[in-house]
């Protein structure tokens, strides 16, 4: 294994509160939240493992008995038990859709748009198997269209709503310390100041681009 | 590509922006090399950051430049992450070209072309480069255009077809996981602009009756965005966004971190409040003129 201290980036030296708050930030930015119907989840799901490991690695070499058994925040919680396949809700599901949930965990969502195109009965279900793969492709607008037909199609339901609320909001989402700024707005102004920051090789370009663009 | 692509200027330190310069200005070279001086021209702050995505680690080495003769600058050195994306700046840019001929008349539509035609060259020897990029480029351009005349009022379809052109960039890239990060990025990277665009044209497309997925996507009369219609529009840049960051952080860029984490944390929110607010055009004619002070 490589040193966990890299992985953690942060020096052998480093407290145990600092070693503590470096695993907690690593575990917000790789949090399944974060990655959820995105093709990239396997490989955020990699990552969070390996930093649980090296985080358990480093408080045992410690020899505290404070590894696997405490883990410092149990709002993160072993977070990478937090990604999973759509197969895990199969138990609930409409046998019809489980075949659909199979083909989306599998990655192959043409053959899930086939299959959910073929039924003609669209209920709650439909629509937010729908978003799932709007989702996956990027087509995030049609996406968040589908769970909200979803949602009003089965008020009740945990898993639709969850999916449109990671979908909207940008709060819970890791955002490194200091940036806070949003298309909506900012905070104290910092927008303001963009664009005259890089007057680079204006002669040329900011001409010449205008020129092509305007 | 149109230059809305920017890192935010306070969230680097004056080291990281040096490299930032360092880069610009080695694309600038990059293109002025292999495809002649004219070719300068297509340069622009979008290219600069693909060049950022597509870079390892790159030196730097002190020359002149036409735009400040007098003073050597630090400058990017060759390598092949520039050229890619100068090979890419032109291909875009001519197909670009091509596109705003077929779309507009008169005397802009001579513009177009003529801008086409001095590019042919240059055009024809990216193509001969990489195949598969013009042949995608070609493709999606006239997808895109099928959409545009049918009045698709969806944003995410016609966004697709300048995304998946962006993302199949990635298929130059050799490292497999690499290739997975800088395909999905590169896809939200393209939807993000394509739809930034279509929010910074939207006023000016109502006016003139041209396509608009924003507008046809909320019925909008005067091209006025409000409201829920405004919220949606937001919501829906901000999570592409966030799903440029999220792939950024599962893989290591290296010396160019910094500024694609500035980019993509703030830098786009910034430009796209900026769009948002009608302040974006204002700022940047703003800085043209204070560009030209600067050189006299």
């Amino acid at each position: 294994m490589n040193d966990p201290y890299k992985i953690l980036n942060v020096p052998s030296t480093a407290s145990d509160e600092e070693v503590k708050k470096a695993y907690r930030e690593l575990a917000r930015k790789y949090h399944p939240d974060n990655y959820h119907d995105s093709p990239l989840e396997d490989l955020a799901q990699e990552k969070m493992k390996e930093i649980n490991e090296a985080y358990d690695t480093i408080m045992r070499m410690r020899g505290s008995g404070r590894g696997a058994s405490s883990n410092p925040s149990g709002a993160y919680g072993r977070s990478a038990s937090g990604y999973g396949g759509y197969g895990s809700y199969g138990a609930q599901t409409d046998p019809r859709f489980r075949e659909i949930r199979a083909a989306i965990t599998r990655g192959d969502l043409h053959m899930a748009d086939h299959l959910l195109s073929i039924l003609l009965e669209h209920n709650g279900e439909w629509y937010f198997l729908k978003g799932v793969i709007c989702q996956r492709r990027g087509w995030l607008d049609e996406a968040r269209r589908n769970y909200e037909t979803a949602c009003q199609l089965a008020p009740g339901n945990m898993e639709y709503a969850q999916a449109l609320e990671r979908l909207s909001s940008s709060a819970q989402s890791y955002r490194p310390e200091g940036y806070e700024v949003f298309t909506s707005g900012c905070g104290d102004n910092m927008c303001g100041r963009l664009a005259c920051a890089y007057c680079l090789c204006n002669a040329v370009t900011c001409g010449g681009v205008r020129f092509f663009w305007c | 590509m149109f230059g809305y692509v920017q890192p935010a200027p306070d969230k680097l330190t004056a080291e990281e922006e040096q490299r930032y310069r360092a880069l610009y200005c080695g694309l600038c070279h990059t293109l002025a090399r292999r495809y002649g001086a004219v070719c300068r021209m297509v340069l622009n702050y979008d290219f600069t950051f693909l060049a950022a995505l597509l870079s390892g680690t790159i030196g730097t080495e002190n020359r002149r430049c036409i735009a400040g003769p007098f003073k050597k600058r630090p400058v990017a050195c060759e390598n092949p992450a520039l050229d890619l994306a100068a090979d890419v700046s032109i291909l875009f840019t001519y197909w670009k070209l091509r596109d705003g001929a077929e779309d507009s008349r008169g005397v802009r539509c001579l513009g177009f072309q003529a801008a086409g035609a001095a590019m042919g060259r240059a055009y024809r020897r990216a193509a001969g480069l990489h195949p598969a990029l013009d042949a995608a480029a070609r493709r999606e351009l006239e997808r895109l255009s099928e959409l545009e005349k049918a009045g698709c009022p969806s944003l995410d379809e016609p966004a697709d077809t300048f995304a998946a052109l962006l993302s199949s960039v990635a298929g130059e890239v050799e490292e497999p996981v690499r290739r997975r990060v800088l395909e999905h990025l590169l896809y939200h990277l393209g939807r993000w602009i394509y739809l930034v665009d279509a929010l910074d044209d939207l006023k000016k497309d109502v006016e003139s009756g041209n396509y608009n997925p924003i507008s046809l996507r909320f019925s909008l009369k005067d091209g006025i965005l409000t409201g829920q219609a405004r919220d949606v529009v937001v919501s829906t840049l901000d999570a592409s966004i966030r799903q440029m960051a999220a792939a950024y952080e599962l893989w290591d860029f290296g010396v160019w971190s910094p500024i694609i984490r500035s980019t993509v944390y703030q830098g786009l929110y910034c430009v796209g409040n900026a769009v948002l607010e009608g302040t974006f055009r204002a700022a940047e004619s703003r800085r043209g003129l204070r560009g030209k002070k600067e050189q006299v």
